[in-house]
């Protein structure tokens, strides 16, 4: 299957939450008590039960007050560190690009959590079961769009072949760079080049994004240098004591150990 | 029957044994997580989640048993301190037994300068047991409480927990080899149930310490 995309573009967005609502709907989530963190933003964070939500973060530009809204969800990275990390080869990828967890193999260790740059991956205390963005692979799979996309009222959601969409989100950057030397693409080059691509207006900081998110150095040490490293440590000292073994049998030392206990019996020990 | 001498308080032998089995228990359990292909094994505790619950548990009487052996004004306490004291203080002597360890290890000897208590190589397994211990020990309360500590912590605390526990299992073979299996050092092994060694071994392997102290201490 090609290769999907999910452009995002935040100067569509009006922050109605309706793509918010509409994930819970498809993906059949219970609604969350929330409550109001900031002016506008009621939910602060990803939970199991929530994959998407909007952030509003406050800035100022000309001491006006500007929104700078951001619909949040899995960036279904090319190269993603949560698969990287993840103990129980539970987290894939899709040729359609979407990375998605196997909740069978899952155990809730926690792995994929810590080195998400973005802090997308979440696990239910409960079930022991990391839960996120599935992209609503059932439906791009089958033909229809994610549905965040499809309740999109203003077309800040678009979906399609990313071969077809990239070229036209770089057309509209280009478009509104006109007016706004800021604008730019975030996600097509980062892990690998994101699924999920959007159009900001500022800075990644001014919408509460890493500047430069990468797979953790530690997660390389771990997995290509500590654990290879280790299992040769152990082999090695495995592999040194049956040597040892056969090194003492063969130099007659265990013959020799029974035979100077037995003599230093006799002398009755010194 | 031989002359022995005594090595071993039961404060030392309580907290080696402590620190040995909730390490294999550990061990196995942790091995359910790090490698994919050990985790039907986990099925002996009844699943992964169960093992993972039993290698918490565990982790707190590692941790607990430890701290208890230097608490207190006992025998055992005191000979915890003078291990520590001891084994921190690396030396010529020591350096030099070290050096032969290789020799000893597949059997063969070459003379070493008169050892304390600790050989030179007991001095260095101790050494390495303590880092790695102090590293799986801080990095898994890490990994444990992940959600009320900054990512970047907890993403390190994941190649520290590993190379610890991989390294001392490494370490922990070549132990139980040195202790069970191996003709000359595994007269020892007495000690570390009992507290007593035969005194021939002991004027061999710490001619310092069996001059100096253990030599007051012999029985038939």
């Amino acid at each position: 299957m090609a290769k999907k995309m999910v452009f995002i573009d935040t100067s569509l967005c009006t922050g109605c939450k309706a793509c918010s609502v509409a994930c819970k709907a498809w993906n059949d989530l219970p609604a969350e008590k929330t409550r109001r963190i900031s002016s506008y933003q009621t939910q602060a964070d990803f939970t199991p039960t929530t994959y998407t939500y909007v952030r509003f973060k406050e800035e100022y530009y000309d001491n006006k007050m500007h929104f700078n809204m951001l619909k949040l969800q899995c960036f279904h990275c090319d190269d993603p560190a949560c698969m990287k990390a993840c103990s129980s080869d539970a987290i894939y990828k899709t040729e359609s690009g979407y990375t998605l967890v196997d909740r069978d193999k899952c155990i809730g260790c926690g792995y994929c959590v810590a080195n998400c740059p973005w802090g997308v991956p979440k696990i239910d205390e409960a079930t022991n079961k990391m839960y996120k963005c599935n992209g609503c692979i059932d439906r791009v799979e089958n033909g229809m769009k994610p549905a965040c996309a499809q309740v999109c009222q203003t077309g800040a959601i678009q979906f399609g072949d990313r071969d077809e969409l990239m070229p036209k989100a770089q057309a509209r950057v280009a478009e509104l760079q006109l007016t706004n030397p800021k604008a730019h693409l975030y996600g097509d080059k980062l892990m690998g080049g994101t699924t999920y691509v959007y159009l900001l207006q500022d800075r990644p900081d001014a919408y509460g994004l890493p500047l430069n998110p990468t797979s953790p150095i530690s997660l390389t040490l771990w997995k290509d240098i500590v654990h290879p490293l280790g299992g040769i440590a152990i082999g090695a000292s495995a592999a040194a004591i049956t040597v040892g073994v056969i090194a003492n049998l063969l130099r007659g030392n265990y013959a020799n150990r029974a035979k100077n206990i037995a003599e230093s019996h006799d002398e009755g020990g010194m | 029957m031989a002359k022995e001498v005594y090595r071993f308080s039961a404060g030392e032998r309580f907290v080696h044994w402590c620190h040995g089995i909730a390490f294999l228990l550990l061990l196995f359990t942790g091995l359910g997580v790090l490698v994919i292909a050990f985790q039907p094994a986990m099925n002996i505790f009844g699943g992964i989640q169960v093992s993972r619950n039993i290698h918490r548990v565990v982790a707190v009487l590692f941790t607990l048993g430890m701290l208890v052996g230097f608490i207190g004004k006992g025998q055992g306490a005191r000979q915890m301190r003078r291990w520590f004291k001891d084994v921190v203080n690396f030396r010529k002597a020591d350096l030099a037994h070290a050096k032969n360890f290789g020799i000893e290890f597949f059997g063969g000897h070459k003379p070493f300068p008169p050892q304390g208590k600790f050989n030179g190589g007991e001095k260095l397994n101790s050494m390495f047991t303590i880092l790695g211990t102090l590293g799986i020990v801080i990095s898994g309360y890490i990994m444990w409480f992940a959600s009320s500590m900054p990512a970047v912590v907890v993403q390190w605390a994941y190649p520290i927990h590993a190379a610890c526990a991989l390294f001392m299992a490494a370490l922990l073979i070549a132990h139980l080899y040195l202790g069970v299996l191996h003709p000359d050092s595994n007269q020892a092994l007495k000690g570390i149930f009992t507290g007593w060694v035969p005194a021939k071994f002991a004027y061999e392997h710490y001619e310092k310490w069996y001059n100096e102290e253990a030599k007051e201490t012999i029985r038939e």
